[in-house]
């Protein structure tokens, strides 16, 4: 799932691999948080391949008659026009996350848009609202961070569930540093 | 950082008519905008047909005259026939229902609103390149129509030279008229191949996390199989009706013997486009078909996975088979006989596919709501038509059958009566969720028995003039025909009165249907996405992923 957590340092004696919390002054933690993108590198190979043989098969056809040379420039057209649009989508999904980090005296977050500036947030921790709105938001489990005098969204993209859990687990951090 | 919209105002749709509905990036209101302009087109080529078939009511020309087209009947000696109307006419009705309607209707108008919603996409994946789509199918349809109406052949306006545009006919067909229909071709097929690759990218991009492609819910696995076979299809069209073009206009001489040319290579082209063209067509409409039939047999689809293979198989099938429409062009023995056995083998998956639906019923609890009546005639007159297409498929009985009313009664049912059907069974099923109010059920009832009445009316006879050898695309036949051409016109009169009702129980349902707030108003099988969104859906869905739960049944039932 596209929520990472890293801590450092990591406190003393938490057992591997369990969400590591850090009470030390110097401790900061960093999210990221990104889209779920539903189709990887070898699936995008597996469908240029596919197009690319059934765009082929009337070429086969007419191969050695002037009537190649009329068909092949609309094949490569829709063969690129599927590579650009499935490469850039997932680019563009790729390019859109949101980075928090937190420390004692700091709390901030970039969210990279993939076709507008990144947009920016800090506040002092200790005067942060954490808020999951479960109905009514703009969406299901609606979680916000109010400091700064701003109310900014977070993970906006990610499930239900998922907005849950990094509510509990950000919470916990917030009330450990403070 | 996003500012939250913690308000409750702030998603309200405040946007005007003109904004919403004219620059719309949202890919529901396109779906509602396709769904409304192909059935205005729709109505204009089936008042063609009427027309055609009032023509044909009774041997001797009547209407269409040299002397002008006519509403009533010529008196007796006063009427010299013109086949150039009948030509047009038959050209527009075909070149309209396979580019501007069916495609636009079940593709572009069913998939973009429901298969964004049933993967749990926000929306397409390029919103604006989706609005480009649209448009270029609007002009598309504007050229179209204002092909008929242009200077053509004969001195007379339109080209009549059927929607394959086969060279010679096409390349020497006088006037402009021919151009405009090739461009319309043009137009609608850049708008066809920017859709499909919009709906690929969504489909594979944008999934739900969680919901691998064997997840994915039928009618969607249905619209990316089209959106494909649209992608493969329609560049060899585009690049076939471009030639066409060079060869009109620029002395080329891609398909003219005299310069070298083949025209027989240009029918290959053209059906290597065109077979698949007909799957295109019917593919979402299995998609359809499959959530009603479970939705009111109350269990879960048959046979999932063989369903979404049998898709993919009648996809590629329909890539291999395409010189089975030519069999009398003179292809060799071997060619014939590949061709034959290659186009019988399609009767197997999509038996597969009759065979789960009527699994899928078996021991269900049955319903005869309107969009089950719809799934149901889908069924029968698909089958039937599917029947004929094996005997067709037969070379030596195709040179008996070939141009003639048994081919014409043949595709009708596939399309006419299998497509259309499965058309109105996703009206019937989705229109209290688009719209939020729902048909009076009587009225889509009488819809139903009208259309299904009066289509095989139309339809059935002409197996019988087909065998009797009548061939196509004449206006006019001798008195031997004469009867079932007269229960055939009485049968289309019968289904243009039942699509007329139809724009009338439309009218009354989006004005004054009874308004349904429900999210799934059928019962719990009918389990896709859509179902979990508010009747009718926001105007921005799923900005949150949906639940797993929510769509992931298969430990639910």
């Amino acid at each position: 799932m596209p929520v990472y957590w890293t801590i450092s340092p990591k406190a003393p004696g938490t057992p591997p691999g369990a969400f590591a919390l850090s009470r030390s002054e110097g401790a900061e933690y960093r999210l990221s948080l990104s889209p779920n993108i539903s189709m990887g590198p070898r699936g995008f190979a597996r469908m240029i391949a596919l197009s690319a043989g059934f765009l082929a098969l009337p070429l086969i056809a007419v191969l050695g008659t002037p009537v190649l040379w009329g068909l092949l420039p609309f094949a490569g057209a829709a063969l690129w026009a599927l590579w650009y649009a499935l490469s850039r989508n997932a680019a563009e999904r790729q390019r859109l996350h949101e980075e928090l980090r937190l420390t004692r005296d700091a709390i901030e977050i970039t969210r990279t848009n993939p076709r507008a500036p990144a947009q920016h947030w800090h506040a002092n921790p200790y005067w942060v609202r954490l808020r999951l709105q479960d109905k009514g938001g703009k969406v299901e489990n609606y979680l916000t961070l109010e400091g700064s005098g701003r109310v900014v969204e977070l993970g906006a993209f990610l499930s239900p569930e998922e907005r849950a859990a990094l509510h509990d687990d950000l919470s916990l951090a917030l009330r450990h540093l403070q | 950082m996003a500012d939250a919209a913690t308000h409750d105002h702030g998603h309200e749709d405040n946007r005007s008519f003109f904004t919403r509905w004219f620059m719309s990036t949202n890919h529901k209101d396109i779906g509602i905008l396709y769904l409304f302009t192909s059935g205005i087109v729709g109505f204009i080529a089936v008042a063609f047909t009427i027309y055609m078939r009032m023509e044909l009511m009774t041997p001797g020309v009547d209407y269409m005259c040299m002397e002008g087209a006519r509403i009533t009947p010529a008196p007796e000696g006063e009427c010299t026939p013109n086949g150039h109307i009948w030509n047009v006419l038959v050209t527009a009705h075909g070149i309209l229902m396979m580019f501007f309607v069916l495609i636009p209707a079940l593709f572009g108008g069913f998939g973009n609103y429901f298969m964004p919603l049933q993967i749990g996409a926000p929306d397409m994946a390029f919103p604006r390149l989706n609005n480009l789509s649209y448009w270029l199918f609007v002009a598309g349809s504007a050229l179209a129509v204002a092909s008929v109406l242009s200077p053509g052949g004969n001195g007379q306006l339109g080209s009549g030279v059927g929607w394959v545009l086969y060279p010679p006919l096409s390349t020497t067909e006088a006037g402009y008229s021919m151009d405009l229909a090739i461009f319309a071709v043009h137009v609608s097929g850049a708008s066809s191949i920017l859709g499909a690759i919009n709906i690929i990218t969504t489909f594979l991009n944008m999934r739900a996390p969680g919901m691998t492609l064997f997840k994915v819910p039928l009618f969607a696995w249905s619209v990316f199989i089209t959106a494909w076979m649209i992608l493969l299809a329609l560049p060899v069209l585009a690049g076939a009706i471009t030639m066409l073009l060079t060869d009109r206009n620029f002395g080329t001489a891609f398909f003219d013997p005299a310069g070298g040319g083949d025209p027989v290579l240009y029918q290959h082209i053209l059906w290597f486009f065109g077979h698949p063209e007909v799957y295109i067509i019917i593919l979402p409409g299995f998609g359809i078909i499959s959530h009603v039939i479970a939705t009111f047999s109350r269990k879960p689809i048959f046979g999932y996975l063989p369903m979404v293979w049998a898709m993919i198989a009648i996809a590629v099938l329909g890539f291999i088979v395409w010189a089975h429409h030519m069999y009398t062009v003179g292809m060799s023995l071997t060619q014939q006989t590949y061709f034959m056995l290659a186009t019988m083998v399609i009767a197997v998956p999509t038996g597969i596919k009759i065979f789960s639906w009527i699994a899928t019923m078996w021991k269900g609890s049955v319903s005869f709501e309107t969009p089950m009546l719809w799934a149901f005639g889908f069924l029968f007159l698909f089958t039937v038509g599917g029947v004929t297409g094996l005997v067709l498929s037969q070379a030596p009985i195709d040179r008996i059958y070939h141009d003639t009313y048994y081919v014409v009664a043949h595709f009708h049912y596939v399309m006419s009566l299998g497509a259309v059907f499965a058309l109105f069974a996703g009206i019937y099923y989705w229109i209290g969720k688009m719209s939020g109010r729902q048909y009076p059920e009587w009225a889509g009832k009488v819809h139903f028995w009208t259309m299904f009445i009066g289509s095989n009316l139309t339809f059935f006879p002409q197996h019988f003039l087909g065998r009797q050898g009548m061939p196509r695309r004449y206006i006019d036949y001798p008195e031997a025909y004469a009867l079932w051409n007269y229960v055939s016109s009485i049968g289309a009169f019968i289904s243009f009165a039942s699509f007329l009702f139809f724009i009338g129980v439309m009218y009354y349902t989006l004005r004054h249907g009874q308004r349904v707030t429900e999210k799934n108003y059928w019962n719990e099988h009918a389990d896709t996405l859509e179902w979990t969104l508010p009747t009718p859906p926001p105007e921005h869905t799923f900005e949150q992923l949906p639940k797993r739960e929510d769509w992931d049944k298969q430990h639910a039932h």
